[in-house]
């Protein structure tokens, strides 16, 4: 089983949303991080052949998956950003409405439902409405969607957003399990949740993959570039304008501050072991957010 | 397939907007058009004649006096019993019996001696031709109806190919006419069912213009469009329930009519023939198959409609504009049609609650390939099929739409 991007470009209007990308995804956890409007999203429409790309392809099995229309939309589970829901709906009734839209039989469609009303430990809520669910209530029915069909194919746009750091956990024991024998494609602004679940993490930037590698492989990309520096409080704010400052604590009077940066920012500074995150900030460290 | 019909009709009644427009609807022709209508403002006895909201809260007496009034007419509609109704009518007045003049069937039989003897008028006159006109004189109703008729049809041009047509339809309509209390007959036919659809057609637009627009409120398109059925099974269940919701209306508003209708009019005089509320209606129909017509109308009007807003509803992401077009689509013909030529004001009457059920008391006809056709069989017809049209092409709008 195999999942290929292949050159996928997509262009809204004058503006490249995508550009050019190309992997190849075999069963396993996928990452895919970057900053606000790097392409992500755009990026996994077209992978759910929602969105038709401008120029190259996305290929299943070597089969181009719009051509391959339902049979394909049989193997993909998606859990959107901010994904929709019917606020007069019980969860159960939401679960039975897509199970029904993705062609299960009535049987194991209520079946199916049950199950993973328990293993996103929604069962107490399954007859309660939506409208009166909580963010990560909500978010874990939207997880329960995207299974549904024991898709071969998951993918998940920022899927722990809302989650408390429990269900975190859950979530991400969940995906792990869920993995073997799949392609499991997740985005999230926590980058912890891809560095402890993904076999292969994509940085994206601008429509690029500027980055893809293991969590360790990446890491290395960091290593050398982050510094600790302990200055006084009143030195702190300067530091904090002119440079990336990654973390910071404090110490009687002094600030430790945790530097990301190609040289040596002081005299005093000392490199310390590079994580995911101090990655993510070398390269997004200047834009606003990095969701 | 049932399933999801079941939830997406499920989500539809659970929507606060339909149990409001579905309670104010049931309220408004149920309770207003009909209960307070038969026992109050209609049927109710007047008490200072200015207006029908001064009158008595009577109604239900009222209609049982008067249908035991009608029935001392023997059941038929002559010459002789047309003299004695004005007599009667006239003594009464005479004899200041205010309640009892309002038993009689005075508007029906002052519109007939308007129409068939117009010689008898008094132009120096205000009142009616009912308190004057000498019963002696009145004879001749069916020749003078004939005449009527065929005067009618010359002022209007319909001549020639029209016109025997028309008279042919005219030939099978039974004499002498069977008569009984008229006035709660013609307000079932002429008001109270022949405006239910206008009614539906609001309430309508606003339960069903949300059925496609609303998903884009609430987002779910990436969701829906990755599930196996996701855009065309959607589409026809919605579709599905768009129709069983406009079936489930009007079986409602019926019921409720039907009821009331049982209750205060009784169903007696169901075979007089609707020439006695139209004197010159050419269409062999007694009461009872006007309102069946009336009803088919109304249904067959209300899922053509449907059809129209599911159409536009694919058609638009916005949920405000889905119910203005819609509403467009019904109320608009009427006021630009006065505008338009005739055959054009005929062709927007096709459109699905825009013509009147009530051309079963018109002369009105379409002439197609040559060939006449009286317009209630093509205003009870196009309208669904033009609603079975708008079907496929929203599910392929809404397909469309989703894509991009």
């Amino acid at each position: 089983m195999e999942l290929s991007l292949d050159r996928l470009t997509k262009h809204y209007g004058s503006k490249i949303a995508v550009d050019h990308v190309s992997a190849d995804l075999k069963p396993g956890v996928y990452g895919l991080l970057g900053a606000n409007g790097a392409g992500k999203t755009t990026l996994m429409r077209m992978l759910c052949a929602i969105l038709e790309s401008t120029s190259g392809e996305v290929l299943f099995d070597g089969e181009e998956v719009t051509a391959m229309g339902a049979a394909y939309r049989d193997l993909l589970g998606y859990l959107p950003q901010d994904f929709g829901y019917y606020p007069n709906y019980t969860a159960e009734e939401f679960l039975r409405y897509i199970a029904a839209l993705k062609g299960l039989p009535r049987e194991k469609a209520r079946k199916k439902t049950r199950a993973l009303l328990e293993m996103t430990g929604l069962s107490h809520a399954a007859r309660k409405k939506l409208k009166t669910f909580s963010g990560g209530m909500k978010q874990r029915v939207g997880i329960a969607q995207a299974l549904l069909n024991d898709p071969k194919i998951l993918i998940l746009d920022e899927p722990t957003a809302g989650l408390d750091p429990k269900e975190r956990v859950r979530f991400r024991n969940l995906i792990a399990d869920y993995a073997e024998n799949r392609i499991v494609i997740l985005s999230t602004h926590i980058v912890s949740d891809i560095e402890a679940i993904a076999d292969k993490v994509f940085l994206m930037k601008k429509g690029k993959f500027i980055l893809e590698g293991t969590v360790p492989e990446l890491i290395l990309h960091a290593q050398n570039k982050i510094w600790e520096l302990s200055v006084p409080q009143k030195e702190f704010r300067r530091w904090q304008d002119t440079v990336t400052v990654a973390n910071l604590r404090h110490e009687g009077s002094q600030v430790i501050l945790r530097i990301v940066s190609d040289t040596k920012p002081a005299e005093a500074a000392v490199p310390c072991r590079a994580t995911l995150e101090d990655l993510y900030l070398y390269y997004f460290g200047k834009e606003n957010s990095y969701d | 397939m049932t399933d999801l019909i079941r939830l997406e009709h499920k989500k539809l009644w659970s929507r606060r907007s339909t149990k409001i427009s579905v309670l104010l609807c049931f309220l408004y022709v149920v309770v207003i058009v009909n209960i307070l209508c038969f026992q109050w403002f209609s049927f109710g006895s007047s008490g200072d004649h200015t207006s029908s909201f001064g009158n008595h809260f009577d109604g239900y007496t009222m209609i049982r006096d008067s249908k035991e009034y009608s029935r001392t007419f023997g059941g038929e509609l002559t010459d002789e019993t047309l003299q004695r109704m004005v007599k009667e009518y006239q003594d009464m007045a005479a004899a200041d019996l205010d309640r009892e003049q309002q038993l009689t069937d005075r508007p029906k039989i002052d519109s007939w001696l308007e129409q068939l003897y117009p010689e008898l008028r008094d132009n120096s006159t205000y009142y009616t031709m009912i308190t004057y006109a000498d019963p002696e004189k009145l004879t001749g109703f069916y020749e003078r109806r004939t005449q009527a008729l065929e005067d009618f049809l010359e002022i209007s041009e319909q001549t020639g190919a029209e016109r025997a047509y028309l008279l042919q339809m005219e030939e099978k309509v039974e004499k002498p006419f069977s008569y009984e209390f008229l006035e709660g007959w013609s307000n079932i036919l002429t008001s109270m069912t022949a405006e239910l659809g206008t009614v539906m057609a609001l309430f309508l637009a606003v339960v069903l213009s949300p059925l496609f627009s609303g998903e884009w409120r609430d987002n779910t398109s990436p969701l829906l469009l990755t599930t196996r059925y996701g855009w065309e099974k959607i589409a026809r269940a919605k579709i599905i329930t768009g129709l069983l919701f406009t079936t489930e209306l009007f079986l409602l508003l019926a019921a409720g009519g039907l009821i009331a209708q049982s209750f205060y009019l009784g169903w007696s005089g169901w075979d007089m023939p609707i020439q006695m509320i139209k004197l010159i209606a050419v269409a062999p129909m007694n009461m009872l198959q006007a309102e069946i017509y009336e009803y088919g109308f109304t249904l067959l009007g209300a899922l053509g409609y449907t059809g129209i807003i599911l159409l536009i509803s694919a058609a638009v992401k916005n949920n405000m504009f889905a119910l203005i077009f819609s509403l467009a689509a019904v109320y608009l013909p009427p006021v630009i049609s006065r505008y338009l030529p005739y055959g054009l004001q005929k062709a927007l009457d096709l459109l699905p609650l825009v013509g009147s059920p009530t051309d079963i008391f018109r002369t009105n006809t379409f002439c197609l390939f040559g060939k006449y056709i009286w317009s209630p069989y093509l205003l009870i017809t196009v309208p669904i099929l033009i609603g079975l049209l708008c079907a496929p092409f929203a599910v392929r709008k809404w397909s469309r739409r989703m894509k991009k």
